[in-house]
């Protein structure tokens, strides 16, 4: 009996299938009271789906879903509700308009059916929550105004006030810091203390790793396994993961002639509450990797290189002459590209075909002798590129959005790349991308340096760090901390130097 | 702690539109009384109150529905159906009575705006589309239907002649001279309270916000969206059903074809009053004092001595610089947010 209350959600041989596609094959899944879980696959693998037909969402073709001892034939989100299962979404479902008390205690006022508001009862609640979670935070405070971080912590109390039993939350760490990771694992273990259960649901191999006792893998819709979080390596959840063994190679650069100048020098360049005095320089062929925590300063460095955020002082100089970059425009003319962080919004024009993206960075050289636009030209330009780059489309005119993560990344370098760039600067290059693509973009990027190119990796995945640059550049707070040849390097030393600041 | 709070609060409500927008219009009041002293007497502030109160109660309908994300433009055909309707009904009927005109008012006010609610709810069109369409078919109805004949003084029922002139109170100038509190200005104040009291303590106003500040997620949490857009639609034209009866009873005339094209410096003044056009985010105060700001400058530019034609390029030109600032803010904000 004690051994049956024990397990809080058992879920049997479900299979799902969409119009042809069998999204989940016969898996199972159970989550004792008290657990920390994690629940990894790449993209496309069922874990969404998974994630809904436990919520109630989507209804499994086949299978059985027990929670509480409780079985189901037919769970509505309700039901799922009521039962304790609670997810929070990447998006996290907040009102960025209205204030945290708010945000924590609309939903159980909802619940109740109120028809009036009780000020001082809807601040009881969130006061009360955010203390059950030990954090102190300024009630009236706007969402919109406050951390992703504790953007993440209102989510969980307002899980809370539903009497929540498990807590689903889909990558929650791929937005915030190595510090506030820690606050929200401090958080997630205390639940575990009052007996509630959570489930990481990840495509990364990333930190949620660290505190789940289990991960459960699933792949292509079936369960690959369940496995103690001690057995499992990095290299071996990324075979799990993707069936795949993949061979990473690092990075050695070696200078091919004596270069007089460098291809790209900083020299004191500051910006007030961005960065300071910051010096580097980047040879033709070099992979440099500029890492630090998010508010480091290294994507504002980035931007101030690509003429998108102006510097107060300092000087950039490329191939020895002296610059001055004050818009993308003079950055591309000056031979910079700029691969930003947010592919999705900044990236791409998600909505229109992959050849028009290829080309949008090269109209000028596409116009034929009557300045008109060339078709042909365009059409050949952007094939050439998918041929090089090996992105896997149907066809050009198929819109962006349609492609995988690792397949759209794929169409942004293009994109800079046929700008014929002699520096490019690549900002979190392979951010929500599975391990196999993800190790082809580095192919990428290791061959173009071999080209000669002179490249900037900004990002905060150690391992992407390590294995892809040959120097390192550590920026904490603004200022460079650290510039260092990678084969110095190992990850524990750089997370431990990167680590240090946070408390 | 304590002063630590308090100067936290300061910080606060320097932070807050309103606050200068307030100082702008003192500014400006203290500049246009220097000029002509009778600006700012109460005289004058009780007249301006009166001449504003039906725009006042039409900008509160804007600014809910600005609230929760959208926008209205049909609100002014609303009020003009309303009213139109509303006379030629006493007339015919010959029932001489101001609740009456009221009752049908607000009547065709709340049937035509839930058209625009289950149009919006329902079938999900875009607001500003839904709107644009309706205020053209309502407007097209009225000319049509109901006629286009102007009502003029002689042939206005006298509840609307008595009902303008209703004043709460009444006092004496120096030179013999009485002017009043009009009772325009009392229902204006009653709306204005009614809507804060609705968006500041009911589960429904809650839900404005939440609409307003992201949809989806207001539909995650169990708010009824539906129900939610279709009373924002219904109480806007509710309140236009008002403003149009207060419009007649103060101008003691009714034309089909007025009011309807003033509906963009309505909007302007509840944007000029902090409203996000984006939605989620404005309040009643701030409403109303876009309202007094763009009526001041209306007054003021007769008394400065400018055409009145001027008046669209001043308003314009402060809604620009006032929305040049608060996006100035924002930006300074969010580079605060990414160094915290």
């Amino acid at each position: 009996m004690v051994e049956k209350l024990e397990k809080l959600l058992v879920v049997k041989d479900i299979n799902k299938s969409y119009v042809g596609v069998q999204a989940l094959d016969k898996v199972n899944l159970s989550i004792n009271r008290g657990e920390i879980r994690c629940l990894v696959g790449e993209n496309g693998s069922g874990k969404s789906t998974l994630i809904k037909i436990i919520s109630g969402v989507v209804k499994p073709d086949e299978g059985e879903i027990i929670i509480n001892g409780k079985k189901f034939r037919n769970l509505h989100a309700i039901d799922s509700i009521s039962e304790g299962i609670q997810v929070i979404y990447q998006d996290l479902s907040l009102f960025p308009n209205l204030s945290i008390a708010e945000n924590i205690s609309l939903n159980q006022i909802i619940e109740k059916k109120k028809r009036l508001i009780n000020w001082k009862e809807i601040r009881d609640i969130a006061e009360r929550e955010l203390c059950n979670i030990n954090k102190k935070l300024d009630l009236d405070e706007r969402v919109e105004n406050i951390s992703i971080a504790n953007k993440q912590l209102v989510a969980i109390c307002r899980a809370l006030t539903q009497d929540a039993k498990l807590i689903i939350m889909d990558e929650p760490t791929t937005a915030i810091t190595k510090s506030e990771i820690n606050r929200l694992f401090s958080v997630i273990l205390g639940l575990k203390k009052k007996g509630i259960s959570t489930l990481f649901v990840s495509h990364k191999l990333s930190e949620v790793l660290h505190i789940s006792e289990k991960v459960t893998v699933i792949r292509d819709g079936k369960l690959v396994g369940v496995y103690n979080t001690e057995e499992l390596d990095y290299d071996t959840l990324s075979f799990y993961m993707s069936g795949k063994k993949i061979v990473d190679t690092v990075f050695n650069y070696q200078e091919k002639e004596k270069q007089k100048e460098p291809l790209l020098e900083v020299k004191n360049l500051s910006k007030k509450s961005n960065f300071q005095n910051i010096n580097f320089k980047v040879r033709s062929g070099e992979i440099i990797g500029i890492t630090g925590i998010l508010g480091s300063g290294r994507t504002e460095l980035a931007l101030s290189l690509f003429g998108l955020n102006k510097p107060d002082s300092g000087e950039i100089y490329i191939d020895g002459k002296l610059v001055k970059i004050k818009s993308p425009r003079d950055a591309i003319e000056l031979g910079l590209s700029y691969l930003p962080e947010d592919r999705l919004n900044q990236g791409l024009f998600i909505k229109q075909s992959i050849g028009n993206n290829i080309v949008i960075t090269i109209l000028q050289r596409l116009l034929n002798r009557f300045k008109m636009f060339d078709n042909n030209k365009k059409y050949e330009t952007a094939k050439e590129w998918v041929k090089d780059l090996n992105v896997i489309t149907p066809s050009l005119e198929t819109v962006a959005q349609a492609l995988s993560g690792g397949n759209q990344q794929r169409v942004v370098i293009a994109k800079w790349l046929a700008t014929l760039p002699k520096i490019f600067i690549l900002d979190c290059p392979t951010v929500g991308i599975d391990i196999a693509s993800k190790s082809n973009i580095h192919n990428i990027i290791k061959e173009l340096a071999n080209k000669g190119i002179g490249i900037i990796i900004i990002s905060d995945e150690i391992p992407e760090i390590i294995r892809n640059c040959n120097r390192i550049i550590l920026l904490r707070e603004g200022r460079i901390v650290k510039k260092v040849n990678t084969d110095e390097m190992t990850e524990d030393k750089l997370l431990d130097i990167l680590a240090r600041k946070s408390n | 702690m304590l002063k630590n709070n308090r100067s936290s609060k300061i910080r606060k409500l320097l932070k807050k539109n309103e606050l200068y927008l307030f100082l702008v219009i003192i500014a400006y009041s203290l500049f246009i009384t220097s000029i002509n002293s009778s600006f700012l007497s109460l005289e004058n502030m009780f007249d301006l109150g009166k001449s504003s109160a039906g725009m006042g109660i039409m900008a509160i309908g804007v600014f809910i529905v600005l609230l929760s994300g959208g926008i209205d433009i049909s609100f002014t055909a609303i009020a003009i159906s309303g009213q139109y309707i509303a006379a030629r009904v006493l007339i015919a009927s010959g029932v001489d009575n101001i609740i009456f005109a009221f009752l049908i008012s607000c009547l065709v006010g709340v049937a035509l705006g839930a058209i625009n609610g289950l149009l919006i709810s329902y079938y999900k069109i875009p607001t500003l589309i839904t709107t644009l369409g309706t205020a053209s078919i309502f407007h097209g109805a009225l000319l049509t239907i109901v006629g286009t004949k102007a009502i003029n003084s002689a042939q206005l029922p006298d509840c609307f002649k008595i009902f303008g002139a209703k004043d709460l109170f009444i006092l004496t100038k120096p030179n013999g001279v009485n002017y009043g509190l009009s009772i325009f200005i009392i229902m204006f104040i009653v709306l204005a309270l009614l809507t804060w009291l609705i968006l500041k303590y009911t589960m429904l106003g809650r839900g404005i916000y939440a609409i307003g500040g992201d949809i989806n997620s207001a539909v995650r949490s169990g708010f009824n969206v539906a129900k939610n857009q279709l009373f924002i639609y219904c109480y806007v034209g509710f309140l236009a059903g008002i403003a149009g009866v207060l419009h007649i009873s103060l101008i003691r005339y009714s034309n089909p074809t007025y009011l309807v094209g003033t509906e963009l410096s309505v909007i302007a003044a509840v944007v000029l009053g902090g409203t996000r056009i984006t939605g989620g985010s404005g309040t009643i105060i701030g409403t109303i004092m876009g309202v007094a700001m763009v009526t001041i400058l209306n007054n003021s530019l007769i008394l400065v001595g400018l055409s009145s034609y001027w008046h669209n390029f001043f308003v314009g030109l402060i809604i620009i610089i006032s929305v040049c600032i608060t996006s100035y803010q924002s930006k300074r904000s969010i580079g605060n947010i990414i160094f915290r």
